[in-house]
């Protein structure tokens, strides 16, 4: 799975609950889920539950820590897919 | 230095469904579990707990600069309630600091400091009117969740 289709996946779940729609629309892979698209940060869990659903992997404390924005978001759905 | 936190509590009941599986894992430890599944009042417990370990994260990434999303690192201890506050400790990274927290029906509060003391002298301010230039009266520290803005003065 490539970059791009891994962003595609991921969008409707970010979509969910960013508070700023319009930076939705311009997600890429330096979009910050805070600062940019405004996420509360108790929303942040649902963002991981979500992604561990859709991709049926599971995402370890150590790797929450940093999912703060789309690039750690694709390297730890990346890593976790290989070791699958 | 302060930091603080303000839960909407029926915005927190819209916005988030922590009954849903695997979501008091993310973030609370055993411990902390124990007081919300123990209790009567389950969903305050889970904001008073969050409330306490946002207010201390947030005094940390500005005092270390540094973002993380760590829930579990940041452990609730100490907590004892009364009719309508509590108090406590929240331990993160080999430092401990000191909580105040004041709950009604509609929000729930939380203070931080490192020093005990200075949670003493704080004047605290909540409203649900943003006043536009809230900024310029330079609060310490800025908590907005739903209807509710809560400044924090030292």
């Amino acid at each position: 799975m490539d970059r791009a289709d891994l962003i595609e996946r991921l969008t409707p779940i970010i979509a969910t609950y960013a508070q700023d729609k319009d930076a939705v629309a311009s997600i890429n892979e330096t979009t910050d889920f805070i600062k940019d698209l405004r996420i509360n940060s108790a929303n942040l869990v649902d963002v991981i539950l979500d992604v561990e659903e859709e991709f049926d992997i599971e995402i370890d404390n150590l790797s929450m820590e940093r999912m703060l924005n789309v690039t750690a978001a694709i390297e730890i759905i990346e890593d976790k897919l290989k070791t699958k | 230095m302060i930091g603080n936190d303000i839960v909407d509590l029926e915005q927190a009941a819209i916005d988030s469904n922590w009954k849903r599986k695997g979501y008091l894992d993310k973030i609370f430890n055993n411990e902390e579990q124990f007081m919300i599944t123990s209790g009567i009042c389950s969903s305050l417990m889970v904001w008073l707990l969050w409330s306490m370990k946002e207010s201390a994260y947030k005094i940390y990434s500005r005092e270390i600069k540094i973002r993380e999303f760590a829930p579990l690192k940041l452990k609730c201890n100490n907590l004892i309630i009364y009719k309508d506050k509590a108090t406590g400790n929240v331990f993160y990274e080999n430092e401990v600091y000191y909580t105040e927290s004041f709950f009604d029906k509609n929000y729930v509060h939380t203070i931080a400091s490192t020093k005990q003391e200075e949670l003493e002298r704080v004047e605290i301010k909540i409203t649900d009117q943003t006043p536009p230039d809230y900024k310029m009266t330079n609060p310490n520290s800025v908590s907005h969740h739903g209807a509710y803005l809560a400044l924090v003065y030292l």
